[in-house]
């Protein structure tokens, strides 16, 4: 992540959250105020609030400056490995797990809107080596399609949080806890068609080293606790697996034909 | 084998909730925050490193950033690393935790370091790689955070011992990690035990004595590698210190270990500048180091104490003292009465000494930060005094300090003080390459302890050229020393580690104690020549057959 892409990243969240951006004098500088809730995220002062809240004082929240350049002094130095920015990406994606929308529509279309659930995940693939990807999925709940690169089709879209007054929703057919269950059955049966030869690497990886063990033990008849102990490193160590968790999940109410049919994948 | 299939649904019982609850729900933006955030935090790939981006402003160099590939990618997370002292080992652990904690391989860590050296490896990760590493203090910490610094010593004990046993680590990192070799000790049995997904062992001398010691050494991390022990000694072992089958042992022991060394990083190394001082006794002290002999041929004191009395006499006549006055205690005789009055007679005499006027001119002149090493606990205390009198301010430093005072010093000496004066090197690691100037006030008889003073300011991070100055007193032990020996087989010259090498293989680890037994044993200052002249022409050769097998070595591939 470039430092211009940090600084927008930045002044989206703050602007998106309420806080207040500040002027300053040039781009390299961030300064923002923050609100109270901001404040308790970010500034790990519990005992300040306490204190405020107990005594019914009106409480002065903090003001952050960063800085993207690494030759001016004023201000928190922010890059892509600080640990402030990794704060603020927890907080951003705590704070941005469920939503719900509607869609804009234009003034002469029908006014239906249909149910979609829509799933970000980050699919991890782990050995001794990791790697991930992330998936974006929408399955329509009336007639079960099913879309990826849900979220950037999203991004193309007019979305609020209130249902229009001119518009009404279609009721869905698939429940939310079956459509997760089909996305899930969608997702593993990609997976398994993906080659695996990166995970027969690493089991051979752990068989050799699990020879070695055993080798190594061989002469004992009781096998001491450390045998079965590095067995099991060697097995969290190696061992192949996918793991599949949620970025964030949303209802959505749209209508197909402002952006299908070219994204269907499957039935 | 087909890998398994986890879906992570702890979340959905809270997505159901709001559905039922009509929310609360968050708004567009921030849902496209945290996908971006997401996204920008997945590593697209099991190979590279993702690190060194995150750590703009930490200059690694191109040797580290591919260690810690290696150990990564190529040895799966276990690995002796075993650079040359000084290019960074710390900074490669760093890098490697760093990498795997990006890539949600690790969370829970350990490092065992000397307890010298705890609160360095916690600033260093802390600063340089903002890893949240804490030093244990309490007995919680074991638990309720996930990067802990701890000495071997205190992690071994209870009820330290049983509460590690509990966690469940991903990465065990040990520094100093030579100090393992004998596997009959608590400390081997004590990392033992741990268990190791990861794990990483750091030393700078990976190979010393015996071939055993590599054995264990690797088995800790890898059990089975070089099969067990009895296997083992078939396959490689001829004798106690030889090998056979060389070979194909290196290739194995190549495959856990990196080391990395001077001549291959390619780095500007900062010059040495070395000067060495012939530096005359006052009259005073001529006179009372010439009538040390008398003890001797009185027969008052042994060959052996006569020579500790002259290279005391040689620092300071505080260090002569406070032999001096043991032996006085222990032999006083109303018979020798005249001689020890006569002796102390010429101690008290002694009103200056040349090599602290020597240093004080020195200090002036290089107006510079500067470390002065002596061998004597008096004469460091004697030199802070007489440097403060002369409006200089010290900081002393000694092995024995305890770590909160050995920090203490060593920030005193980088903030605000020009001087400090140590009695040791501390063999492991304080660094002080902020300084440049090194005088060695007095030599050791062991050239390794030369080596460990020069390595505490020649290292990586060094930005001058280093200046070391040599103190020996005209026409005594000290200067023979320094004539006949060290500069001889160009120690101050050295590259640090080749010594150790040269050392281990010629079988002589004691040099000090065949230095010794050469004063003590020649009638003459012509055999002590002589005799030093072997052992400087048997390191030299030494030195050249060792050269000769690296180039060897290094055009042939291994």
């Amino acid at each position: 992540m470039q430092q211009a892409e940090i600084r927008d990243f930045l002044i989206r969240f703050f602007s998106s959250s309420e806080c207040t951006l500040l002027p300053v004098d040039n781009q390299t500088q961030l300064k923002v105020k923050l609100t109270k809730q901001m404040d308790k995220l970010l500034m790990n002062r519990p005992f300040y609030w306490h204190y405020i809240e107990q005594i019914g004082a009106v409480p002065e929240t903090a003001t952050l400056t960063f800085r993207f350049d690494d030759q001016i002094d004023e201000g928190e130095f922010i890059h892509f490995g600080s640990p402030r920015l990794h704060q603020i990406f927890n907080t951003a994606e705590e704070m941005g797990r469920y939503i719900r929308l509607y869609q804009v529509l234009p003034s002469q279309a029908a006014p239906a809107l249909e149910p979609w659930l829509g799933l970000n995940m980050k699919v991890s693939y782990q050995c001794d080596l990791k790697k991930d990807r992330l998936i974006s999925i929408g399955l329509q709940l009336v007639n079960g399609v099913l879309i990826e690169g849900f979220q950037s089709m999203l991004g193309k879209l007019e979305l609020i949080q209130k249902l229009p007054d001119y518009c009404y929703t279609l009721s869905p057919l698939i429940t939310v806890k079956s459509g997760i269950q089909r996305i899930e059955r969608f997702i593993a049966s990609e997976l398994e068609t993906e080659p695996y030869e990166w995970a027969d690497q690493a089991s051979e990886r752990w068989k050799k080293d699990e020879d070695l063990l055993d080798a190594f033990y061989e002469q004992e008849e009781e096998k001491p606790d450390r045998y079965n102990q590095e067995k099991k490193a060697l097995e969290e160590q190696y061992k192949p697996r996918i793991t599949i968790r949620l970025v964030n999940a949303g209802l959505f109410y749209l209508q197909s034909s402002t952006f299908m049919p070219q994204f269907i994948k499957d039935r | 084998m087909k890998p398994l299939i986890q879906f992570d649904r702890t979340w959905h019982e809270k997505f159901f909730k709001r559905i039922n609850e009509d929310g609360p729900w968050t708004k567009s933006e921030l849902f496209s925050l945290a996908y971006l955030a997401e996204k920008e935090r997945s590593v697209p790939s099991f190979h590279g490193l993702i690190a060194p981006r995150r750590l703009p402003q930490l200059k690694l160099h191109p040797h580290q950033i591919e260690t810690a590939r290696m150990v990564i990618e190529d040895m799966h997370g276990k690995a002796i690393l075993a650079d040359e002292v000084g290019l960074g080992k710390t900074i490669e652990a760093g890098l490697i935790i760093k990498e795997y904690m990006i890539r949600g391989l690790v969370k829970k860590v350990l490092i065992l370091v000397p307890a010298s050296l705890v609160l360095q490896w916690v600033s260093e990760l802390n600063t340089k790689f903002y890893i949240p590493a804490v030093p244990q203090r309490k007995a919680y910490v074991w638990s309720q955070c996930d990067i802990v610094v701890s000495s071997i010593d205190t992690a071994k004990r209870q009820p330290h011992h049983d509460i590690i046993m509990e966690q469940d680590y991903d990465l065990i990192i040990i520094d100093e990690a030579h100090k393992l070799k004998n596997h009959k000790t608590k400390n081997y049995q004590f990392v033992q035990t741990l268990k190791k997904k990861f794990c990483l062992l750091l030393t700078a001398t990976p190979i010393q004595n015996r071939l055993s010691e590599i054995f264990y050494l690797v088995s800790l991390l890898k059990p089975g590698y070089l099969g067990d022990a009895e296997s083992f000694s078939k396959n490689f072992k001829s004798g106690t210190r030889s090998v056979k089958n060389e070979d194909t042992l290196k290739a194995l022991v190549n495959q856990v270990m990196v080391r990395n060394r001077r001549e291959d990083t390619g780095l500007h190394w900062p010059k040495r500048i070395i000067k060495s001082f012939d530096i005359p006794f006052s009259e005073a002290e001529q006179t009372f180091y010439e009538s040390l002999s008398e003890l001797k041929e009185n027969g008052i004191i042994q060959p052996f104490s006569l020579l500790t009395l002259q290279r005391e006499a040689c620092s300071s006549r505080e260090a002569a003292f406070v032999t001096l006055n043991k032996i006085y205690k222990s032999t006083a005789h109303p018979m020798n009465e005249r001689l020890w009055h006569n002796l102390f007679d010429k101690l008290n005499r002694v009103n200056q000494n040349a090599k602290a006027n020597k240093t004080l001119e020195l200090i002036k002149q290089i107006n510079d930060k500067v470390i002065i090493f002596t061998e004597y606990r008096a004469t460091q205390l004697y030199l802070q005094w007489f440097l403060k009198k002369n409006d200089i301010s010290s900081v002393p430093f000694s092995g024995g300090f305890r770590r909160n005072k050995k920090d203490w010093m060593r920030m005193l000496f980088q903030n605000k003080v020009q001087v400090l004066i140590a009695t040791e090197a501390g063999g492991e690691g304080i660094n002080l390459q902020f300084a440049s100037h090194m005088i060695n006030y007095d030599l050791p008889w062991n050239p390794m302890r030369i080596e460990q003073r020069i390595g505490r300011i020649h290292r990586l991070g060094q930005e001058n050229d280093v200046h070391i100055y040599n103190f020996a007193t005209r026409g005594t032990v000290e200067s023979h020393i320094l004539h006949l020996l060290y500069n001889k087989i160009h120690l101050f010259e050295q590259v640090i580690g080749d010594l150790d090498k040269i050392l281990t293989h010629i079988d002589l680890k004691n040099v000090d104690q065949q230095v010794t037994q050469i004063f003590e044993e020649s009638e003459s200052d012509g055999e002590i020549k002589v005799k030093l002249d072997n052992l400087s022409s048997v390191i030299n050769f030494e030195q050249n057959q060792l050269e000769e097998r690296d180039h060897h070595a290094a055009s042939g591939n291994s």
